[in-house]
């Protein structure tokens, strides 16, 4: 009776026999499985900001790798390869200067401009010590807001950020230009104040008298160039260099109107990082001044200074964009070629040191082949003596001295010819500085 | 193989006793060709009893395409394009919506997820990503100093390759087909493995912020073979093997001269 109720529970199915599971059975769980949703079908890619470098000055923003928040952990010199920084909001523009940078944002919100870094020289403004009120921090070891004595700040947008060795430029759309920092050789566009203390100053200077809109603004070692609407130049700070280039080698401390060869010609962009000037106009013709002791603008003069802009007569194409170094330059022409020339680790490998007519890299080692043909250089930028592209499918490409780990290609050595840095995004865009690079970057999905 | 002609006995010069003109019983020794008895077919026996067969890169077995066999002295030519490292060309078809532990569709599924928010644009994105990563490590395989002209010579020219020992390496990925939840990827690499195929799909599905499941690997091109050159079932006989022995010849030979000088 005993086994007769246990053989009738079998044919029920409660002690069903486990065999290999045949296949409509497999269909059946697949099928009844849970379906997971990971990223909805209005997922946003988000925008992420990663720096890399020498960190000790503070200019890549993290505290813990000056000042590490367990007594085990050691501090952190140099970050070799991007990390990822976290910022309140959306980054629009960076600067990298000298030990310092700048992060800006076009937000409507009273704090548009987060600055971290050197600021000995007050050029990320005061920032007020929580020991002594009354000081400022020479060290800001995060990303700490700058704040801008602006009109109606709710409404103004700031459009980009410059950074110099000591002073730094910011560019609002309705309110000027705002200027910081070390103002010895005029470059902040004020009168030179004999002895004056910048460290811990609260002086942000404004400037708004130019014949149109600033469009865009640079900062070279020390000296600053603003580019209006209307195409013209403006210029002010050391000129010894005749990196002005208003026709003397004197210090200017008001932006004045730069003539020489660019009078008349509608400028559409404008670069300097050291003491050489770089000027690109609407019909891709090349403008140079400035220091040319690395044979910058050794094609159309022997002196090592030009202090008045001049037209350099390059036959290789219609130039889109132009970056200036600190020994070196690079160009961007319409087809998507990048062009070098100069003094220092050009990019065309250990051989070509020097050059003063520009040689073109191939497009081959920035992923053009017959594979992926499409591939073209977006824009080019300039450390002091490192060199970056970024391609139309959002790589970025470092060359130039390692100073200090500053290409974030995880290794120590200077690098001869382009090389990918490994950035899990796609690189919008990427400022350079001496020792650090900063990059703007959105995620892939 | 047996029943085709076979190579003509050797010839031997003896000198063999022939009658001599005048006299009787005189002999004379003339030199002729005469074939060596120790070659006649009778005394041989049939003159392939096995053949050396030796497979080139290991194919899976659920995936297909083409497989590259030596016969004979051929065996010795598969050691030498062993090492040209050359690429080889794989069509690899996902499907998207699934995760299986084996990272195939025959696999047990581990999960199932939603994937109406991939694009192509979103997956040629990260197959970018893909190819440029494994760009840096073909030139760090490679065993060349990155500081000298060479180094840059031969990046410019893009013909640097690992001519070592190396983990498997995509020296490019595009893709051909997408049609939700299906598609299909062209790839070419060096010492993979299919299973590592398979892994790299599951992972394009992870980045997607999805899953993906393999359902294809076939292999088109193996360095110089490719499908066009390769046997189907239906023509695996004498005639058409040494036809495509005679053909290929040439091209492995150049091939091989080329990279191994």
């Amino acid at each position: 009776a005993m086994a007769g109720v246990v053989r009738r529970l079998l044919r029920r199915g409660l002690g069903v026999a486990a065999g290999p599971p045949n296949p409509r059975q497999l269909r059946e769980t697949e099928e009844a499985a849970p379906v997971f949703q990971y990223a909805g079908k209005a997922a946003r890619r988000k925008d992420r900001v990663f720096v890399w470098g020498f960190s000790y000055s503070g200019a890549l923003g993290v505290p813990s790798f000056v000042r590490p928040d367990a007594s085990w952990k050691k501090p952190r010199r140099i970050q070799p390869t991007p990390y990822r920084l976290e910022t309140e909001e959306k980054i629009s523009s960076a600067a990298c200067g000298y030990g310092f940078t700048l992060l800006a944002s076009n937000t409507r919100d009273i704090t548009k401009v987060w600055g971290m870094g050197l600021n000995k020289d007050s050029q990320l403004g005061f920032q007020r010590s929580r020991r002594d009120q009354t000081k400022g921090y020479e060290y800001v070891l995060e990303p700490s807001p700058i704040p801008l004595p602006l009109e109606k700040p709710q409404q103004t947008q700031v459009l980009q950020v410059s950074c110099g060795r000591a002073h730094s430029l910011i560019l609002t759309d309705s309110e000027g230009v705002f200027t910081m920092g070390n103002n010895s050789y005029g470059q902040c566009g004020r009168k030179v104040v004999e002895d004056e203390i910048y460290s811990g100053s609260h002086l942000i200077h404004q400037l708004k008298e130019f014949d149109s809109r600033v469009v865009q603004v640079v900062c070279g070692q020390d000296h600053s160039l603003f580019r209006t609407k209307k195409g013209t130049v403006y210029a002010c700070g050391w000129g010894a260099d005749g990196q002005t280039g208003l026709g003397h080698y004197n210090i200017t401390s008001v932006p004045t109107k730069l003539h020489g060869d660019i009078a008349g010609v509608n400028i559409i962009q404008v670069s300097s990082y050291g003491d050489c000037c770089l000027a690109v106009s609407d019909e891709g013709d090349v403008f140079g001044w400035g220091n040319s002791e690395y044979l910058q603008l050794a094609s159309v003069t022997e002196t090592t200074q030009v202090n008045v802009p001049r037209h350099l007569p390059f036959k290789i194409g219609k130039v889109k964009e132009a970056a200036c170094g600190g020994t070196g330059n690079v160009v961007l022409t319409e087809e998507g070629n990048v062009f070098v020339w100069g003094y220092g680790i050009l990019g065309k490998g250990p051989n070509l040191i020097e050059t003063a007519v520009p040689e073109m890299i191939p497009p081959s080692l920035f992923g053009r082949s017959d594979f992926s043909p499409d591939i073209r250089v977006a824009h080019v930028r300039c450390g002091l003596s490192q060199f970056a592209a970024l391609t139309n499918r959002g790589e970025l490409f470092v060359w130039g001295k390692n100073l200090r780990g500053c290409l974030g290609t995880g290794r120590m050595e200077d690098q001869y010819f382009p090389w990918k840095v490994t950035v899990p995004g796609e690189v919008v865009d990427v400022a350079c500085g001496v020792d650090h690079m900063v990059s703007m970057v959105r995620s892939f999905t | 193989l047996n029943a085709a002609p076979g190579r003509a006995p050797r010839q031997r010069v003896r000198f063999l006793p022939a009658p001599a003109p005048g006299g009787r019983g005189a002999v004379e020794l003339v030199a002729a060709r005469v074939p060596v008895l120790a070659d006649h077919p009778l005394v041989r026996g049939p003159r392939f009893r096995k053949l050396k067969i030796g497979a080139g890169h290991r194919l899976d077995v659920k995936a297909s395409g083409v497989f590259v066999l030596g016969i004979g002295h051929g065996n010795k030519l598969l050691t030498d394009l062993y090492n040209c490292h050359l690429t080889k060309v794989y069509t690899v078809g996902g499907l998207f919506g699934k995760a299986t532990d084996d990272f195939s569709d025959t696999g047990n599924l581990v999960e199932k997820t939603t994937f109406d928010h991939i694009t192509r644009e979103k997956l040629e994105r990260i197959l970018a990503v893909i190819q440029g990563t494994n760009q840096k490590a073909l030139l760090m395989y490679s065993n060349i100093d990155m500081k000298t002209q060479e180094a840059y010579e031969l990046a410019v020219k893009g013909l640097i390759r690992p001519m070592g020992k190396c983990p498997p390496i995509i020296t490019a990925v595009r893709c051909l087909q997408f049609a939700l939840p299906e598609f299909q990827l062209e790839v070419h690499c060096l010492h993979e493995t299919q299973q590592y195929l398979r892994k790299m799909v599951h992972e394009i599905g992870l980045e997607l912020k999805s899953s993906a499941v393999c359902t294809q690997v076939r292999r088109i091109r193996d360095g110089v073979f490719t499908v066009d050159d390769a046997l189907p079932r239906t023509r695996w006989n004498l005639q058409s093997i040494q036809e495509a022995i005679r053909n290929c010849q040439l091209k492995v030979e150049t091939e091989l001269e080329k990279t191994l000088g």
